[in-house]
Parts: structure tokens; sequence; C-alpha cells
């Protein structure tokens, strides 16, 4: 409810967007759009569709805020094929376009990963990507400053200053990264990615700096939902609040942003 | 170098035999040939040869031509930063920054006969054309793409401050070796 007061104050007063300018891109992102979601039940909502923001939008200008913290929450028990998600970031970001490198070697973003308990045979499948840890051990590593922490919480590599030692690959426990091993070519306009570099899923930062959701959260038809873990009022905030969620690995206390239901 | 002076020779030898003859006429001669060379210098034919792209008429880059060939690099560096780093995306006054690769390649893109943008490993490529004969090897293009993706009309200029720059017209033109003297860009050492 309170998303919906937020939204109508902004519609009547687009100035005090600009006053209050660290809630600007948490309000924009939940604000604006909170008739498109879907709601489970009453007052919860289980994703939402973002507009795209125009340049006017001051966050633009103001860049990446600490008051943000992004976070994906993926629903396992949700009955879907996450090859759809892997597929529709494969696309955003123009993977899969090696020509010469074997099947271990091609970057992946996302894996689907399968487990299985052998007593009781009950099986399942899970989309693991760079679950975007607040004490990144890619970001502890790097010896240049490449792999970073975006103040928003988006972990991904600076390309301009990665010399392709893949320290991070051998710190990340999650086993995120990918090493480009061949010259690329038709790169997308948006993940420039080539020859020497380490790359991961990068929470597809162009679009959530215009506004948009990830790749794999739009395609995953509501069981990925996306937001400010800093937001007590976000979606996600609320239904991890509510129901739980768990994070791969939380024994290693490195607090991921991306949180699991069904695992 | 050499070439430009064989030219010249060439076109001026009857000139050139006479003044021989007399020294202090053949220094000024020389003089005289240089200088016209320079003035005239849109003519020499040995600088690079690059393409403005087309629709840019009444337009300009981000900044004036001159401004441009000396201070891009200095550009893309800063709004690299900016963009990858932390997360800035727009300039305070709502365009796009003007470090951006995507918007010089989708402006700057040049098609060739079969009307198809041409890509990195093509001398006609506009960043290509230049880096070429000033024999500047940059990485930008083993990550970034080189030509815009779909038709790049609907991005071509779009960014751009309305200043009119009569000297922005689209076409070919050769650039000259007194242009690229210019163009040497100081040396730093400051960063990544």
């Amino acid at each position: 409810m309170t998303i919906n007061i937020e939204n109508k104050n902004n519609d009547e007063t687009v100035n005090s967007l600009n006053k209050d300018a660290e809630s600007s891109r948490r309000n924009f992102i939940f604000g604006s759009v909170a008739a498109a979601g879907l709601s489970v039940a009453p007052g919860m909502m289980l994703y939402q569709t973002a507009n795209a923001r125009s340049l006017s939008d001051f966050s633009l200008k103001e860049g990446a805020s600490s008051k943000v913290r992004w976070g994906m929450l993926v629903d396992t028990t949700k009955d879907v094929d996450w090859n759809k998600c892997v597929d529709a970031c494969n696309k955003e970001h123009g993977l899969g376009n090696e020509k010469n490198s074997r099947d271990d070697q091609k970057t992946q973003y996302i894996r689907v990963v399968d487990v299985k308990n052998k007593g009781t045979g009950y099986s399942m499948s899970l989309p693991v990507m760079c679950q975007h840890c607040e004490s990144a051990p890619c970001v502890d590593v790097c010896p240049t400053g490449a792999s970073m922490k975006r103040p928003d919480g988006i972990v991904l590599v600076d390309r301009h200053r990665c010399i392709g030692c893949r320290y991070c690959m051998m710190a990340c426990p999650y086993k995120a990264r990918s090493f480009v091993h061949e010259v690329l070519t038709d790169q997308t306009e948006n993940t420039p990615r080539g020859k020497g570099c380490v790359e991961s899923c990068n929470m597809c930062v162009n679009r959530i700096d215009n506004g948009q959701e990830p790749a794999c959260v739009e395609a995953s038809g509501g069981a990925i939902i996306f937001g400010d873990l800093n937001d007590s009022e976000s979606p996600i905030s609320k239904i991890l609040s509510k129901h739980g969620g768990k994070q791969i690995r939380a024994d290693l206390k490195l607090n991921p942003g991306v949180h699991y239901q069904g695992i | 170098m050499w070439l430009h002076l064989n030219f010249n020779f060439g076109f001026n030898s009857s000139f050139v035999r006479k003044s021989l003859q007399k020294l202090p006429l053949t220094v000024a001669g020389l003089a005289l040939i240089a200088s016209l060379n320079t003035v005239n210098a849109s003519q020499d034919g040995l600088g690079p040869k690059i393409t403005l792209p087309e629709n840019s008429e009444g337009k300009s880059c981000v900044l004036p031509s001159e401004q441009m060939r000396r201070e891009h690099p200095d550009l893309l560096k800063h709004d690299r930063i900016q963009t990858l780093r932390e997360g800035v995306r727009a300039k305070a006054d709502d365009k796009a920054l003007d470090g951006s690769l995507k918007q010089c390649v989708n402006c700057h893109a040049v098609k060739d006969e079969s009307n198809k943008f041409v890509r990195i490993d093509n001398d006609q490529h506009f960043c290509v054309s230049c880096h070429k004969y000033a024999a500047v090897s940059i990485d930008c293009f083993q990550c970034h793409r080189d030509i815009p993706e779909g038709s790049g009309a609907f991005h071509a200029l779009t960014n751009h401050k309305d200043v009119n720059y009569s000297n922005v017209v689209p076409g070919n033109y050769s650039l000259t070796v007194k242009d690229m003297a210019n163009i040497a860009p100081e040396v730093n050492s400051d960063d990544n």
C-alpha cells in the first residue's frame, strides 16, 4: 500500500523527486509500476514489470547509490524451465559466440544446476549465477581492482582493468565466473566482452540503470523476483521477511544478494 | 615526406633547375613551395582519408572537430570510469555522456558499397582510418561492438548539441599531414 501512496506523490509533484534524491531510483522501480504486478496474496506482489526510465530521470546522473542493495529471490518450487532464463541471458549479453572454445570453456553467466537426493530420489534444479556477495571474495583477491562492487551491491568486472589472471575464478565459491579464451566479434552494444578477460553475471547492470529488470527475471515468469533488499517495503524484502529464503553456502558468511526458496 | 618533396620537385622542375644557379632564390623558392603546401594542405593527399557521417549537416560532434581530434581519448577514458564504476549514465543536461563509445560508433559508422557497415578490420572504419595512419593501436574494439546494432539510424546524432560548424559536412575527407601533426596528444601516464 505504501508503494501506491509513493506513486501518487510522484505523479503530483515531479519536483519532489529531485529533492528526495536518495529514494528516487527505488521509487521509480517500485513506485511507478505497482499496478503491473501479479499478486498472489493481499498486499503481496510476486513480480512486477518496470517501465523504461527516460534519460530525464535524474538518478542516471547520480549514479549507483549505496542506499540501494539490489538482490534477487529465486523460487525453485515453481515449475519453470530455467533454460528460458539462460537463453534470455545469452541473448541480452550476446553470449555463445565462441567458435573455437570447448564447451567447458564457453562463457556462462547462469548455470542450471541439477541436484538429486540419492536416498529419497527427490531431484530439483536451480539457476546459479553470480551471487553478488556483500563481502565478495573475487573483489578481495583482484590484484588490479578490476573485480569490483558497485555501491548498490552489484559485483562486476571492469574489463578496462582486468588482466585475465583468473584469481577471482579461483576465489569464487559459486563458480560463477568465466574466462574468454578467444577473439570475439559481434558483441552486443551494452555488453562489451573480449579475449583475455574474466566475466560474469552483472545483474544486467545496463538494464537496471535504465529502469528495467534483469533479463532472467523478465524471462522467469515470476519465479525470480528482483528488488531492493535495503527497502523493507519492497516486494522482495516483504516476501523474504515473511517466508524466509536461503543463501547458497550461507556458512561462508559472504551475504550474497541472491536468495533462494525451496532449496 | 620524401614522396612529398619528390612530387613538388617534379611539378616545378624547370623552376628548380633555374633557381639552383641562384642559391638565395632557391631557398626562397623552396620556402614558397613549403608554405603553399601548408596553405593548400587539404590537397596533399598524404594524410588519412576519413568519412564523416551521413545526415550530419548542421550538427556537430560533442566538441568542435579540432578539439575532438585531440581530446577524444580523454573523454572516453573519463566517462568509461563514470559509467562502469559509478553507474552514471547521463550528464547534468540529461544527454548521454560525451565519451560514450556506443554513441561514437552509432554516428560514425561507415557503410561500404553494398550498404553494409564496415567492421574494424576495414581501413574505411572511421576509427581505423586515422589510427592506422598514426600507428595507434588501441584495444577498444576487442571488446566493444564496432558497428551499430540494427540499422543505427535511430541513434544517429540524437544526443548531440545543435551547433552548426560549417566545416562538418558529410562526405569523404582527406586529413593533411599538418592536421595529423596537430592531433598528436600529450603523453599522459596517469591511469590504467
